[in-house]
């Protein structure tokens, strides 16, 4: 998969140096040091838990569907079908259809 | 061609298409790649709805040039669209990639502005050969041989659509190209449903789509993911609306697409399996048929084009930079790659539908659609693909591509990414924001303009249901990390059926011809070679001279035919091509003349 063609970078230097690059590369590579991924992942259950909070106040005017209406309808929905998705795909139609990479003869 | 109230946008790419070969080989000529896309915006935003460009030949009437609100919404994202193509691939100095996508958008435009089947048929056929090239000029054996398939399915494909038009044409006794009321359809418009679909990726007729653009060029699968597929939902919006088997055929690609997605291990097949999922929803909304999920189908179909084409450039970028697109040999790399990062991130949560993207405020005008016209299997099956969507393409690719639970990959050596690929995705990521963030911009060019402002994507509630949605599907993701975790594998498709039909017509041809051969090869070598060498012999004994003419001639006269013989066997594309415009000539022939 090489191009064919040389680059001519427009403008931009040579090869990146090895390490994180800028200001955004140094920010995102720090947040994967110490304690900020777990920090990230509070951020998370907390904002999940604010937004189904709010859902019990903020009335639904034009429910879709009759069920939609009732509370913590779209948080079982997005949870349930995404943990069944994956585990159909993955566990149960992928073991069937798999095939080594070169099945065609090519990759 | 140009008048003074109309330009079609056509012309400038394939006028331009007509320069690039005879420019000098300095590289100057780049610069001018960028007019064609500038003229077919401003022929977006200037062309008035009409009929301009009417030809007659041979006693029919062309229609090059429809302009009415729909051909105009679709004009006005291919050409942004194409602005956006030609900056991402301005490093390339392969004249030929650069032709064949200005060919290409050729085709698209002249599609968008057919105004009968005929026209249609031509610059259909020129996207078929266009595209073919975008994927064959990546130069390596699987992307050669993934550019034969697919130019023979989609020629396949585009002799349904020649056979179905000309049957009409036989019924109706015209090739007028408008809405066919679904009660009094006939034999010819279900051929010419089906020649589109197979360009829509209509499950079971999509599997061209995640053998081919996986393999095409860098820059080449930024174009196809654009126009092939819109071109499709286009001319099906123009001609189906309200055929109820779209809405079933929409929905159940939508959640197809999704499944093989979350299997993937190949990024760029990936988005191409969600490019089913998402022409999914536009089919849907098609098939529904009312003014409410037209509009969202036309939103949609503008919103995907500009976030797929994003999605194609993000992971573009990495495997231009890494060499790779296999996610198992990836990770990683967001500290390396942070604004491909970025801009990839952008699309995936428009895809997904997050609230300040442009996916929230098109993808839930079709969902609320369907809904409102009491289709409540359709919007169910949108609503689990948007959690299918977001668990593949918002999390598990760019997690295993970026983050992956990996230590930073300091050591892998990265190609520098041209600074003009940074620039196509920066276009096309505020692009996406800015239609998230201020929906009018999208919804004051769709078709039925009064119902689309009659809907309010920014209500408190909708914006709760998409975080809720995504939200928890994140919490499936994150629960589910480690289940699915990509593998290196092939998954079998439909392709496996056409691959075997392929083989079946071979060996169908082949054996009779392989049959006829050998029993010729038998005479040749029993009477006809004997009565030679008899005659040599005979001969010989008077003139030596004469037995060598007859003897050098007959071998110049096999050789020849064999050499004829072997031009439909030796895998060249030319002849592929001549091929199949014989086998178009010939279909063309035996209806006009013989029914």
């Amino acid at each position: 998969m090489t191009q064919p063609t040389k680059p001519k970078p427009l403008g931009l230097s040579a090869s990146p140096p090895p390490g994180p690059q800028g200001v955004l590369g140094r920010f995102l590579a720090a947040q994967l040091e110490g304690s900020r991924p777990k920090l990230w992942r509070t951020a998370f259950f907390v904002i999940l838990a604010v937004v189904v909070g709010l859902s019990l106040i903020v009335p639904n005017h034009h429910p879709h569907f009759v069920y939609d209406a009732k509370p913590f309808f779209w948080p079982i929905f997005g949870l349930v079908a995404g943990v069944i998705l994956v585990f159909l795909v993955k566990k149960v139609i992928q073991p069937i259809i798999k095939r080594p990479e070169d099945h065609y003869g090519d990759l | 061609m140009a008048t003074s109230e109309f330009f079609h946008p056509s012309l400038a790419f394939l006028m331009m298409a007509a320069v690039l070969p005879f420019l000098p080989g300095n590289r100057r000529w780049k610069w001018l790649l960028l007019l064609p896309p500038l003229a077919a915006i401003y022929a977006a935003f200037h062309n008035q709805p009409g009929d301009h460009l009417t030809l007659t030949w041979l006693g029919l009437t062309l229609k090059l040039g429809h302009v009415d609100p729909l051909s105009q919404v679709f004009t006005q994202v291919f050409a942004v669209m194409s602005l956006a193509g030609i900056l991402y691939s301005l490093h390339v100095s392969d004249k030929g990639q650069h032709l064949a996508a200005l060919l290409y958008v050729t085709g698209g435009f002249g599609c968008l502005m057919a105004g009968d089947f005929l026209t249609l048929f031509v610059f259909w056929e020129l996207m078929s050969i266009g595209s073919t090239f975008l994927v064959m000029l990546n130069r390596t054996r699987e992307s050669v041989l993934a550019a034969f398939r697919y130019f023979i399915y989609h020629t396949f494909g585009g002799l349904l659509l020649l056979a179905g038009l000309l049957l009409r044409y036989r019924l109706t006794g015209s090739f007028d190209f408008g809405t066919i009321d679904p009660a009094a359809a006939t034999y010819a418009d279900w051929l010419i449903l089906a020649g589109f679909c197979v360009n829509a990726a209509v499950v079971p007729l999509h599997a061209w789509l995640p053998d081919a653009y996986p393999r095409g060029t860098v820059t080449g699968s930024v174009f196809m993911c654009a126009y092939t597929t819109k071109t499709a939902v286009y001319v099906l919006a123009r001609a189906f609306p309200g055929w109820d088997i779209l809405a079933i055929a929409g929905t159940i690609m939508a959640v197809y697409g999704v499944i093989f997605a979350s299997m993937e291990n190949n990024a760029r097949r990936i988005l191409s399996y969600h490019i089913v999922s998402q022409v999914g929803y536009m089919v849907a909304g098609i098939g529904v048929g009312t003014a409410m999920t037209i509009n969202g189908a036309s939103a949609h179909a503008y919103a995907h084009i500009l976030y797929k084409g994003l999605l194609f450039m993000g992971v573009g970028a990495v495997l231009y930079s890494t060499g790779t697109q296999k996610l198992d040999q990836l990770g990683g790399l967001a500290p390396r790659l942070p604004w491909v990062m970025v801009f990839y991130m952008v699309a995936a949560l428009s895809i997904s539908g997050m609230p300040l993207f442009n996916g929230f405020v098109s993808k839930t005008m079709t969902i609320t659609g369907a809904a409102e016209a009491h289709r409540f299997w359709v919007a169910i099956g949108l609503e689990l693909a948007a959690v299918g969507t977001f668990i593949s393409v918002g999390l598990k690719l760019p997690y295993f591509a970026f983050w992956g639970g990996k230590k930073p990959d300091y050591q892998r050596e990265l190609k520098p990414i041209p600074l003009n690929m940074y620039v196509g995705m920066a276009f096309l990521a505020a692009l996406c924001l800015a239609q998230g963030l201020y929906p009018h911009m999208l919804y004051s060019y769709l078709p039925e303009p009064q119902t689309a402002f009659e809907y309010h994507p920014w209500t408190s509630w909708n914006v709760l249901q998409a975080l809720m949605l995504l939200g928890f599907s994140g919490l499936a993701f994150f629960l589910m990390r480690k289940v699915i975790e990509p593998h290196k594998a092939l998954n079998l498709d439909f392709d496996w059926f056409y691959r075997l039909t392929g083989r079946g017509v071979l060996a169908l041809i082949c054996r009779p011809f392989a049959a006829v051969d050998s029993v010729w090869t038998d005479v040749w070598n029993k009477i006809a070679l004997r009565f030679l060498v008899t005659l040599a012999k005979i001969s010989s004994w008077f003139d030596r001279w004469v037995i060598d003419t007859v003897v050098d001639g007959s071998a110049y006269g096999v050789r020849g035919i064999g050499q004829l013989a072997s031009m439909t066997q030796n895998g060249r594309l030319q002849h592929y091509l001549a091929l199949a415009i014989v086998l178009a000539l010939i279909v063309f022939a035996v209806i006009w003349y013989g029914l």
